[in-house]
């Protein structure tokens, strides 16, 4: 068993999901993988099974931060070391999860995979958004964090068992903020990532902006009135 | 707005907030539900703290006296927030329901799967002392 799970939080993913992972099985068998199937509504749960692929199937939709914990209880069970998270769209190359491996070695809580480590971000709405929490973190916590967003992070075990057993532990900028807030020790690895594919992205313009307005209320407020544990 | 509400006001503004914020503190609720509760405090602080707001909002609405807007605007944001926690309640409840079925099912099935693994001689006896 390998001490690094990458955990593939799926949900409605039947196009993506066997290309990402036929590569980590043939390209990365180092590591150890599991999909969480988030109560898809397509055929995700069943190719998962005719392939054979380690995956935990939920009978019903949690959202990302109850698929993705589901991950890391998983992670958290088995005694695994490091958990990194990887989209089940394929828009996050494993080929980097070498390098965060090495950062998190140092002794990091949290390495996050991050398109914009000295390279400047692109003008547009997206961006706007990513600037605007890239400040708020900024102004709460003093802490620096080029890419915020990115869903491609690694976790160390302590905070595996933080994130399993805690409730307001979305895999999200705001609670990233909530734990450089409370000490854990955070370094950003520089990545490439890919469009999606196939499959059409739950971030429509509102969505976009519902999101950025939770974050912004999350992080500049709630998070500030949080106690650990 | 006679001193009194405006105090009243403050003073239940206030203590809502309080109130929320120590729930948050010791993680009782969970974010997405806190941000609601958050505005509504806010909304209450600045009608108690700034009474020009609703009695300009009063003007428009065209309601009798400003107290009579306060009143007609908290019912209409409280309905609307029980609108949604009836729909929310509702897709848990199918939720719940989904998970107990899936359950009962994913149990029968891994009884069905033992049995055939079981030695027939075994099975019989197990089957007249457990009837399905």
């Amino acid at each position: 068993m390998a001490d690094l799970l990458i955990v593939i939080p799926a949900y409605n993913e039947a196009d993506n999901i066997e290309r990402v992972v036929d590569r980590l099985i043939l390209e990365f068998p180092q590591y150890d993988y599991v999909v969480v199937n988030d109560g898809s509504r397509d055929r995700t749960a069943e190719i998962c099974r005719k392939n054979g692929y380690n995956f935990l199937d939920l009978p019903v939709n949690l959202g990302l931060a109850g698929g993705f914990q589901t991950g890391l209880k998983y992670a958290a069970r088995n005694g695994y070391r490091y958990a990194v998270q990887i989209d089940g769209d394929g828009q996050h190359r494993p080929e980097y999860i070498e390098a965060m491996r090495k950062k998190i070695d140092e002794g990091y809580d949290i390495v996050i995979g991050s398109r914009f480590v000295g390279e400047k971000k692109p003008f547009n709405m997206r961006m706007l958004g990513s600037n605007l929490i890239e400040s708020a973190i900024r102004l709460t916590t003093g802490a620096d964090i080029k890419d915020p967003t990115s869903g491609m992070r690694m976790f160390s075990r302590r905070l595996i068992e933080e994130f399993a057993s805690g409730l307001n532990y979305g895999p999200e900028p705001d609670t990233m903020s909530y734990l450089i807030k409370q000490g854990a020790r955070i370094s950003e690895v520089p990545v490439v990532m890919d469009e999606r594919i196939m499959g059409v992205s739950y971030l429509t313009p509102i969505n976009a902006a519902k999101y950025m307005l939770k974050m912004l209320i999350s992080i500049l407020l709630i998070q500030n009135f949080r106690k650990r544990g | 707005m006679t001193v009194t509400l405006r105090i009243l006001l403050i003073v239940a503004s206030v203590l809502t907030t309080i109130l929320l914020m120590r729930k948050i503190r010791h993680s009782k609720l969970q974010i997405e539900d806190s941000i609601f509760w958050i505005g509504f405090a806010c909304i209450l602080i600045v009608f108690s703290l700034f009474p020009a707001v609703p009695d300009f909002l009063s003007g428009l609405a065209g309601t009798y006296t400003t107290a009579n807007f306060i009143y007609l605007f908290i019912i209409f944001l409280l309905i609307v927030k029980m609108f949604y926690m009836s729909v929310k309640m509702s897709q848990m409840e199918t939720k719940i329901k989904d998970l107990v079925q899936e359950i009962a099912l994913d149990e029968n099935a891994r009884r069905a799967h033992k049995k055939e693994d079981m030695p027939a001689a075994y099975r019989d006896e197990k089957e007249e002392k457990e009837p399905v």
